[in-house]
């Protein structure tokens, strides 16, 4: 793991919007402490921005009520927290054992070749970001690329281009 | 060979949603499980042989049993759903086929150990997945199988979903407990057990998706129905996935004890054309590597994996052809831990960061034969000296490669011709 | 007395105290169980795992001491090759990413990483590829130097700020062999204690930017003392070192263990007082403002002594006790009015819950116990008809302003027989330098009545006259130390039951009833 711990300061400050607001205050209810909720906290505003400030993890820490330093733990332990904005489209590539073993390597190479970026980089015109990421839990069908959350599986370099020209 | 006992409604369409589930049977079984007294549904557990799924496998019913009598707290159960450990894909199948399934499952449980609050630890990568497993779990209150009065009974029953975020090691049961409690997921140290200071400090119970899932089967039909599959000492079904180097590939569901070949050949097709086996990874990325030789005579149960030296872990089969390069397969493996190392220990943190570089050191023609002996050394120095078994995780299959492909790795060594002149 | 339970570690029968982990039982007889994160105001966590031990027939065979209790018959191996192995497996591995800078390293001498190495592990490093490059010299603010290299992420110093201050500064980022401790933007270390971390650290990856750099560890010399920061009476080592050709200087103030005073910890402001004891220094005598030598400046004392009508003795509430009890006889047989005005020495809202004392002085309560009026109209009154004041060692300027003292000056000479140049020592017209507490032997009480002493830590090249040996000079009845202790045995109730001649380290504790019977 690389250090993720050089958070990015936006200089405006963070608050949940509306949505997220209630949110918070239901899902706060299930739990009998107010620190269960730095996890569910971290993905709202991960959902509401695409990734977490300074600000956010500022406010998340305020708004519960705990050490700002725990909740900068969690966001940096947890690596499906995005620490700096990511692309428009984020795609992860499985790297581990069965998608290791069925061509994931093409897979990354092609996509390093076409979006000109190395995992963990996004591109210049903010279209994408690459991440190669542990076992994604479709070992069956690998290899497997996630892009925003959707599956894509049994990939291979042809299907990848297909895919590609429907991310726009 | 495959069976339907936990995949029956797999192939149905849209058992996902809750009335095409209970067209096709789901809760059909609570009536019969409130007319119980809980101290009898654990008994039918325990009767049944059911063993935790997660990996472990330990008997279900016994876990239940641990917690303390007399209990003033609340009681949780923790369902773990983050299925994480590389070749393992069962769960999920349960979670987006067959939610309704294990939400039976959660309420058998919760009556049976009197909790009224379960909480489902998701791993965060299963995006969609938990789209539908919330879908299923609104659907359930809105018909009054959750919330207030479970079917009607002076019984509570919440349901809250927990996303994990990226952290494998959130799959050990305590570690689990720490991210749902908002830390990092380090795990505890054992005792106090979870079933007496688990979660909050209260008493809990932690259950793979698969154990839970597995219980309206067992209630439903009774102890022996579900005894009748599998061995005497590993009764049931399993969730088994098979990946990697194989022409089918997928989730299969069988009944335990059958023999690994026959289970590889007939179920999922077999190696692919022209190829010879190098070794078979029997339970997951954490269990030692099998030989051709040794799985001749393996059968898919706890005793007969124990009785090889290996585990049964998660049933996740993974399948090495003569293309493997071993020496890369293990820095794959090595780097897989690595990054899940939660940092607690000292052994765990720095032993496999160090490990893996040195694999990088082989593979980069900068190895020699002290590096491969010093990778065995630091295997035996580094298992069983941590809070949890994330170390031996690691250090048991890259042992097991180490010892039975050691010609690899020292091929890596001879062939670096820089090395030879420097000494 | 606790509970007694028999161990067998390597064999031998050990009788420990039952109800403590493995570490601290053992550790209590003399035999050392090797750890890092364990630390027994932090308790036990568990993550450095060099405390290892076997448990003979036990299950599991082998558990980390810090979290495992004493039971009777429990048979515990430390010196098994197994064992000795673990240990120097462990040290490898605390070692492989850490720079082993020793020679520029402020916590060399007094580092647990180097002195395991020596006792656990001594082989050479088998690390061939890079190590893990970390941050260094990071300002965690509060004067707290990081070095994320160094650190073994043991936890302490994050426990610390969860666990007693309750602040929360610290926390460890990342996980794997990235993990650091960290301080999260903008919210630094900020608390009153923060300096612990550096003295909690086992290794150099807390320092103080005030030492640092400053002194070697093992040149050191480490004294006993009891901090007069505040009427707490912490107990602190004076670590200190006279270089060749030098001054005996102090280089820092560290906590010294005291569970019935300040358990191990200090606050930042005591710790830093040790400033006062080197740089706030009276050290000529002035007459008039012209400087003298100190014979000559008792002289002047002694004659403005015998020519005054009338004097007021100002004492300051940090004097000892025995200070306090021959000014206070030398005041009785001198017609004299003692007064221990001092309010400017109380910070009313500044203490809080744990440490710290809104009064910042350290022997108050000794008041109580003689007798001594501290009010503000005692003293007015007493000043009526004053024409001299002596202050001996209360800085008057900490209570009153200068309008209020100009207004003391017109019709009464001060003199002030005192340590610090500050305040009083600018302005009195006799100054008169003396020991500081640094450089003395006495016996102070703190806020909840404990009685402690303190002794000498300091030797100047050029010591300053005692206070008692002042008042000596100036006709007390008492010619030394023993005798003070003697008569306040003999004459303060209280007192009568307590050797003070043989005080034990971690103090008596005197009952409320006991000093205000006497004040009353």
């Amino acid at each position: 793991m690389s250090d993720r711990s050089q958070l990015i300061e936006t200089g405006v400050p963070f608050t949940f919007d509306a949505q997220r607001d209630a949110e918070f205050e239901r899902l706060v209810k299930r739990y009998p402490t107010r620190e269960s909720m730095i996890l569910p906290a971290l993905w709202l505003a991960q959902e509401q921005e695409g990734w977490i400030s300074a600000e956010a993890i500022g406010y998340i820490a305020d708004r519960i009520g705990t050490f700002a330093s725990q909740v900068f733990e969690v966001a940096t332990f947890y690596t499906m927290y995005n620490l700096h904005p990511m692309g428009k489209f984020h795609i992860c590539v499985c790297r581990t054992l069965s998608c290791y073993l069925l061509g994931k390597q093409e897979i990354v190479d092609y996509l390093k070749r076409e979006l000109g970026i190395k995992p963990g980089e996004v591109s210049k015109d903010g279209q994408f970001s690459l991440e190669e990421v542990e076992c994604l839990g479709h070992c069956g069908t690998a290899p497997v690329v996630q892009v925003n959350g959707e599956f894509y599986e049994n990939m291979n370099v042809d299907k990848l281009k297909e895919l590609l020209a429907t991310l726009k | 060979m495959q069976v339907k006992v936990l995949s029956a409604r797999f192939d149905i369409p849209d058992a996902h949603k809750i009335e095409v589930a209970k067209e096709n049977g789901a809760y059909a079984t609570l009536e019969k499980v409130f007319s119980m007294q809980p101290i009898e549904v654990i008994e039918l557990v325990k009767q049944s042989g059911l063993r935790g799924r997660g990996g472990a496998g330990f008997p279900t019913g016994l876990k239940w049993s641990f917690l303390p009598k007399n209990n003033q707290k609340p009681v949780y159960l923790a369902v773990n759903s983050d299925e994480s450990e590389p070749a393992t894909f069962k769960d999920r199948h349960i979670l987006v086929l067959d939610p309704h399934a294990m939400i039976e499952g959660i309420i058998i449980c919760c009556y049976a150990i009197n909790s009224h609050d379960a909480y489902i630890y998701i791993r965060g990568e299963y995006t969609t997945q938990v789209k539908v497993l919330q879908a299923a779990i609104d659907e359930a209150y809105a018909a009054g199988y959750l919330g207030a009065s479970v079917c009607g009974q002076d019984y509570r029953l919440d349901v809250t979903v927990h996303r994990g975020a990226g952290a494998y090691i959130c799959g050990e049961e305590t570690a689990l407990l720490e991210s749902i409690e908002g830390r990092k997921g380090q795990p505890r140290s054992k005792p106090p057990f979870p079933a007496v200071e688990g979660l909050y400090g209260c008493p809990t119970i932690i259950n793979n998706v698969q154990s839970i899932a597995s219980l309206p089967f067992i209630l439903t039909n009774g102890a022996d129905a579900y005894k009748a599959f599998g061995t005497e000492k590993s009764p049931g079904t399993h969730l088994f996935g098979i990946s990697g180097l194989v022409k089918k590939p997928g989730m299969y569901e069988l009944p335990l004890g059958l023999p690994l070949l026959e289970v590889i050949e007939k179920v999922a097709g077999g190696l692919r054309e022209g190829r010879t086996l190098k070794g078979i990874i029997p339970g997951g990325s954490s269990t030692p590597v099998l030989t051709p030789e040794e799985a001749q005579t393996v059968t898919l149960d706890y005793e007969s994996m124990a009785a090889h030296k290996t585990m049964f872990g998660s049933g996740g089969i993974v399948v090495l052809d003569d293309t493997v390069d071993i020496v890369k397969l293990v820095e794959n493996l090595i780097h897989f831990y690595h990054h899940e190392s939660c940092g607690q220990c000292t052994p765990c943190r720095e032993g496999l960061g160090w490990m893996l570089k040195i694999v990088k050191k082989i593979i980069g023609g900068n190895g020699t034969t002290a590096d491969i002996n010093l990778l065995v050394e630091l295997c035996d120095n580094i298992e069983m000296k941590t809070v949890c078994v994330l170390s031996a995780a690691c250090t048991m299959p890259v042992r097991s490669y180490l010892n039975k492909f050691r010609h690899e790795f020292e091929a890596y060594v001879k062939s670096d011709v820089s090395c030879q002149t420097a000494m | 007395m606790a509970e007694k339970v028999k161990l067998f570690v390597n064999g031998q029968d050990v009788e420990v105290e039952s109800g403590k982990n493995l570490i601290d039982a053992i550790g209590a007889v003399g035999i050392e169980i090797p750890h890092l994160c364990y630390h027994p105001a932090l308790g036990a966590d568990g993550n450095c795992r060099m405390c290892l031990v076997g448990i003979e027939d036990g299950r599991p065979p082998l558990v980390p001491a810090c979290k495992t209790m004493a039971v009777e018959g429990m048979k515990v191996q430390l010196d098994t090759d197994k064992i000795k192995k673990i240990q120097r497996d462990i040290m490898e591995l605390e070692l492989i990413n850490h720079p082993i800078d020793c020679p520029i390293c402020d916590q060399a001498g007094e580092c647990k990483l180097q002195d395991y190495y020596m006792e656990y592990d001594g082989q050479k490093s088998r690390m061939t590829v890079p190590p893990v490059a970390k941050a260094k010299h990071m300002d965690f603010g509060a004067g707290v130097v990081h070095d994320q290299e160094r650190c073994v992420l043991c936890a302490r110093c994050v426990r610390f700020t969860r666990l007693i201050t309750k602040t929360g500064e610290l926390g460890i980022v990342n996980r794997t062999d990235s993990a650091r401790v960290t301080t999260f933007p903008g919210r630094p270390l900020a608390n009153r204690y923060a300096l612990n971390v550096v003295d909690l650290c086992p290794v150099g990856a807390m320092t103080s930017k005030d030492f640092r750099f400053k002194q070697r560890a093992w040149f050191l010399a480490k004294s006993e003392s009891l901090c007069h920061g505040c009427s707490k009476g912490c107990n602190i080592y004076i670590d200190h070192n006279k270089e060749k050709y030098k001054d005996d200087i102090i280089y820092r103030f560290r906590p010294r263990l005291n569970q019935q005073v300040n358990g191990y910890f200090i606050c930042d402001e005591g710790r830093m007082t040790y400033k006062l004891e080197n740089d706030n220094r009276l050290n000529v005598a002035q007459v008039a403002g012209k400087e003298t030598s100190v014979n000559e400046a008792v002289e002047n004392v002694r004659r403005v002594f015998s020519q005054a009508k009338k004097i007021v003795m100002l004492i300051s509430p940090n004097c000892s006790l025995e200070q306090m009890q021959a000014v206070k006889k030398l005041a009785t047989a001198n017609n004299a009015v003692v007064s221990g005005y001092s309010d400017g020495y109380i910070k009313t809202g500044d203490g809080d819950l744990f440490l710290i004392q809104d009064d910042k002085s350290a022997n108050r309560a000794a008041f109580g116990l003689l007798g001594l009026d501290s009010s503000k109209a005692g003293f007015e009154s007493a000043l009526v008809e004053a024409d001299l004041v002596i202050s001996f060692q209360n800085d008057l300027c900490r209570s009153l302003d200068d309008a209020d003292i100009a207004k003391i000056q017109d019709k009464a000479k001060i003199v002030y027989i005192g340590s610090y140049k500050d305040g009083l020592g600018e302005i009195a017209a006799i100054t008169l330098p003396v020991a500081a507490y640094s450089e003395d032997t006495g016996i102070i009480i703190n806020a909840d009545n404990i009685l402690q002493q303190y002794d000498v830590a300091v030797r100047k090249n050029d010591p300053a006259i005692d206070l008692l040996q002042i008042v000596t000079l100036l006709g007390g009845e008492f010619k030394n130390r023993e005798e003070v202790l003697t008569d306040l045995s003999a004459t303060i109730a209280a007192l009568n039951n307590i050797d003070l001649k043989h005080i034990p380290s971690e103090g008596i504790a005197l009952t409320d009833k006991e000093v205000s019977n006497v004040a009353a």
